[in-house]
């Protein structure tokens, strides 16, 4: 049967990307297939040859049993992935690894690699406010997906590093992650408490002191001892976090990486689409394309001659069967419609439509048939 | 309208309505607003992260921090819309506890990204607090909550049993003390699940379904599953078949067009019973189906439609699996 095959006519195609890109960064709404578009690049990838890592976060458990992840528990080293058809020769060269982002370790990391000793990182690291926002700062899971990908990127162990972007509304967050982390340590209240290593109680800056008043009123003593003591700890790292935030703004832009926007045909999705493009466009990122997922499949059309042999059919299995396909028709054509829009504003990069499967990719064989689609080997 | 319907629809008086993001959680809980207005409820439909078309959607104006009439239902009640901006309920708060000036001018000084860095949680706790001065005020008869979308749901309603790790004393211990006990009285407060008739959709529902039975200590509202295909039995049959048994002969070229959309839709009907059979005989709770409305654009009408599939029977998650 057709009926899952023709709603897919792929316009475009990502194969100069899978094998010449360094880096390629997956961005989106939520339940879109994402992570499953960064996992089928990667596969792509692989069986060009290339020794790819896949960084995903939160994958759906399927997906994540099909990469060999272990779904609820981050695993934070790569982990080779197998069964892909084509590649587990002696002969061929391409590898597929796959991580899931635990952003707390990542910072852990990072705090590691910025500070002179490991007293200094011990100080950061056991601090209760340290414990408590490595993992919920405000943006800190989209930096450290970005901190994540720096660090693979230049171990010099990959040809192509894949990230799948957190889920966000704003997924414009992630963009801005690194500028963000700048503004924060940029903050005069921060500069105040961290200049000069000075004692609490000769904060003389009023909107400093004024702070910590507010904080202590709200929260009480202990965490503006614990909060203080992990600004100025974070003082010590803080121009290591300043540069490297840089680099990842300028690599961000380079010709070595390239976003791909995925989307769905349903209008919210759509919507979120063009923003995230235009904030791509306007940060001047480089903008491979756009994979358009789970279209529904068009019917084929009934004739004049036989809709108007239908048209006097009473209640029964028939008239369920004609009902289904109109309303599947209907469905179809107006996503066809909603997606145009997108298409248009995409028209200058590839655009790559895949259809609403019967069943959901769940397997390393449903990603190497996705793969096919987006790199034009259908 | 039934009464079990009726029930449950009014069962609380916030209702917090939660799924992953791309179910469709925010529509839903747009449909219970007008479902519960058309019951007689004046109800107020927060929106917690803002996110527009809201509104427009419940026909009124674009959703900000202001208390709005969206809608009158003649003869019944009504349905008004407001977000809860973290700083406006930041300020609410300080005002709410009298402390003065100094202290909003400390706020403001410092600004509350600052603050919430230092006290992780606390942007959603206030807006959680914000929530719980308004049905201890009782605002409205029914407060329905478009909560964050995605991995954000349960953050946020963890927000105040997590905020007590760290916060040993003051006010903001003392909000997450209140907020806590609002989560845990199913009188005053439940959440509604929202997924789709899908795998992965609903392995994560009972994910939410767990941690927030468990962790948080909310009730669970019936489970509704948005998007379902809608029943029809013919296409167990091929075109063929169901042509024959109707005594209508089918040309060629009609079983080819039937054939192409019903192949299709036996596939994903078999695999939608599948995750509902799942769903309930995990969970064990009640279900609500709503149809997969024919566009990817929804109107004031649609979300008619939604409201009134809310308001039927409930589907009990035995009567489900049998059928």
């Amino acid at each position: 049967m057709t009926t899952t095959e023709n709603a897919s006519a792929p316009t475009g195609s990502f194969v100069s990307e899978v094998s010449s890109a360094s880096l390629i960064v997956t961005c989106g709404p939520g339940g879109v297939g994402k992570t499953t578009t960064a996992a089928a690049l990667g596969v792509a990838a692989a069986r060009a040859g290339r020794r790819v890592v896949v960084v995903t976060v939160d994958p759906a458990r399927r997906l994540a049993d099909a990469l060999g992840l272990d779904a609820g528990a981050a695993s934070d080293a790569p982990h080779r992935v197998t069964g892909l058809p084509g590649i587990d020769t002696d002969e061929a060269t391409g590898e597929l690894w796959a991580l899931m982002l635990d952003a707390a370790s990542t910072f852990d990391r990072l705090v590691h690699e910025q500070t002179a000793n490991a007293k200094q990182a011990e100080a950061i690291l056991e601090n209760p406010v340290y414990r408590a926002i490595s993992g919920s700062l405000s943006g800190a899971q989209e930096y450290m997906a970005i901190e994540r990908l720096h660090q693979l990127y230049t171990s010099g162990e990959w040809d192509l590093v894949i990230v799948d972007t957190p889920p966000s509304r704003h997924a414009i967050d992630l963009l801005e992650a690194p500028d963000r982390l700048i503004g924060f340590l940029s903050h005069p209240v921060y500069r105040t408490l961290t200049v000069g290593q000075r004692a609490f109680a000769k904060v003389t800056n009023a909107a400093a002191s004024m702070f910590l008043w507010a904080v202590r009123r709200l929260a009480g003593p202990q965490i503006v001892e614990d909060t203080v003591e992990f600004f100025r700890s974070l003082a010590n790292i803080e121009p290591g976090l300043r540069k490297r935030a840089g680099e990842v703004s300028v690599l961000l832009r380079s010709d070595a990486a390239t976003f791909v926007v995925v989307s769905s045909p349903r209008a919210e999705a759509i919507g979120e689409a063009e923003h995230l493009i235009g904030a791509l466009r306007d940060g001047d990122f480089p903008f491979a394309g756009v994979v358009i997922n789970l279209i529904h499949p068009m019917p084929d059309p009934l004739t004049p001659v036989d809709r108007a042999a239908l048209a006097d059919i009473g209640d029964g299995p028939l008239a369920d069967h004609l009902s289904w396909h109109d309303e599947l028709t209907d469905l179809a054509v107006s996503e066809r419609e909603e997606l145009a829009v997108l298409a248009d504003l995409a028209e200058d990069v590839s655009v790559v439509e895949l259809p609403l499967l019967a069943v959901d990719v769940h397997d390393v064989a449903g990603l190497v048939g996705l793969a096919d689609q987006l790199v034009g080997g259908n | 309208m039934t009464d079990p319907a009726e029930h449950w629809l009014r069962s609380t008086r916030v209702a917090v309505v939660v799924g992953k993001g791309g179910v469709g959680s925010s529509t839903v809980a747009a449909a219970y607003a007008l479902a519960a207005a058309r019951e007689g409820a004046d109800v107020l439909f927060v929106a917690v992260d803002g996110r527009p078309g809201m509104g427009p959607l419940l026909g009124g104006r674009e959703l900000d921090q202001n208390d709005r009439i969206l809608r009158r239902i003649k003869g019944a009640g009504q349905v008004r819309g407001r977000t809860i901006p973290a700083d406006q309920a930041f300020g609410d708060y300080l005002e709410l506890r009298g402390v003065g000036g100094m202290l909003r001018r400390a706020a403001s000084a410092a600004s509350l990204p600052m603050i919430a860095a230092a006290t992780p949680g606390l942007e959603h706790l206030l807006v959680l607090g914000k929530i719980k001065e308004l049905e201890r005020d009782r605002a409205a008869d029914l407060i329905i909550v478009d909560a964050p979308p995605a991995g954000h749901a349960a953050p946020f309603l963890r927000s105040a049993s997590g905020l007590s790790d760290v916060v040993q004393s003051g006010p903001v211990r003392d909000q997450a003390v209140e907020v806590d006990a609002m989560l845990r009285d199913p009188a005053r407060c439940q959440a509604m699940i929202v997924t789709l008739p899908e795998e992965t959709p609903v392995t994560e529902a009972i994910e939410l379904a767990n941690e927030l039975r468990g962790d948080v200590g909310l009730a669970l509202m019936p489970l509704v599953i948005n998007a379902c295909w809608p029943e029809r039995p013919g296409l167990s049959k091929t075109p063929a078949m169901a042509a024959r048994s109707q005594k209508v002969t089918l040309s060629a070229s009609a079983k080819a067009s039937l054939a192409s959309s019903s192949v299709f839709g036996r596939k994903r009907l078999e695999r939608q019973h599948q995750q509902i059979d799942r769903l309930g005989s995990t969970l064990g709770l009640p279900m609500v189906t709503l149809p997969r409305l024919p566009t990817p654009r929804l109107t004031l009408h649609h979300l008619g439609v939604l409201a009134d599939a809310l308001v039927v029977p409930l589907v009990e998650p035995n009567a489900e699996a049998s059928t």
